[in-house]
């Protein structure tokens, strides 16, 4: 499947599932920033594109929610340094580097932009 | 469940299908300033019948909750004397629940259709146990069907 196909059918899903226009969701849109994605939502996203790329997710493979779980893997409101290890591992296609200058949990959201979901639907349909 | 808004279940297939009735009556406290049955309550009766469906597909072991409605139609209404039929089918499921889509229809026609979320509760935000309310729950369940779907999907 090409790029710029799968990046207009991921659109479409974040779109129908928060209840936006398909206009609203960039690649480098923060899903909790700034397109207002409640904890309900990511489960309507998984829902859409397993739906629309023929996929499955397992659970916490791409929204991984062990990290706001697992007191190993935050202290004091800062993500350790086991917690970056799980991150990486979870999320071999986020922007990990800036968010390790500041790994406050409270951030770790901001990590999900519309561009990750590409990544990781493109890693899928590649497998 | 202060609102029951299912009367029967025809089917419960785990992981599959749920087909119900709703039979409408004019002593109905919802039809006392209105000539037909509210819309949302049709909603609702198609949420409760996704709901059954879900916990019945899960095993019985999570309690069911609404977790979103995606979309929601009401091409027309029931009315006083109508059964109305419901039918949910699992559109795609998951450990934290399924997608659903559902139904209503009056002889025939539609009167409702709605694709939904219903979320299985995970034990953390599963509520405190209470006799009163779960043995409540419980007699719900058995007379409706649910207790005994949910059996012959753990044999």
């Amino acid at each position: 499947m090409e790029e710029q196909e799968i990046i207009a059918k991921v659109r479409k899903c974040v779109a129908t599932a928060l209840g936006r226009d398909e206009d609203e969701v960039q690649l480098e849109s923060v899903l909790s920033r700034d397109l207002e994605a409640e904890s309900i939502d990511y489960l309507d996203i998984t829902f859409q594109l397993e739906r629309e790329f023929g996929i499955s997710i397992q659970k916490d493979e791409l929204f991984p929610q062990k990290i706001f779980q697992d007191e190993n893997y935050v202290k004091d409101g800062v993500v350790t340094e086991q917690g970056l290890a799980y991150l990486e591992e979870k999320l071999p296609f986020a922007d990990l580097e800036s968010f390790k200058a500041d790994p406050k949990v409270s951030k770790v959201p901001e990590l999900f932009t519309v561009q990750l979901l590409v990544n990781f639907v493109q890693s899928k349909v590649a497998a | 469940m202060r609102y029951v808004l299912v009367d029967r279940f025809l089917e419960l297939s785990a992981g599959e299908r749920a087909r119900a009735v709703k039979c409408v009556t004019r002593g109905e406290p919802f039809l006392r300033d209105l000539p037909f049955f509210p819309s949302p309550l049709v909603l609702e009766a198609l949420l409760q019948t996704g709901g059954a469906l879900t916990r019945v597909s899960a095993g019985g072991a999570a309690m069911s909750v609404l977790g979103k409605v995606n979309r929601a139609s009401f091409p027309g209404r029931a009315r006083p004397g109508d059964r109305i039929d419901l039918e949910v089918t699992v559109a795609l499921s998951r450990p934290e629940g399924t997608l659903c889509e559902g139904t209503a229809t009056v002889d025939g026609t539609t009167i409702a259709r709605a694709e939904f979320m219903i979320v299985l509760l995970p034990p953390e935000l599963t509520p405190e146990p209470d006799p009163a309310r779960d043995e409540q729950r419980r007699l719900l369940a058995d007379a409706l069907g649910v207790s005994q779907a949910i059996q012959e999907n753990r044999a």
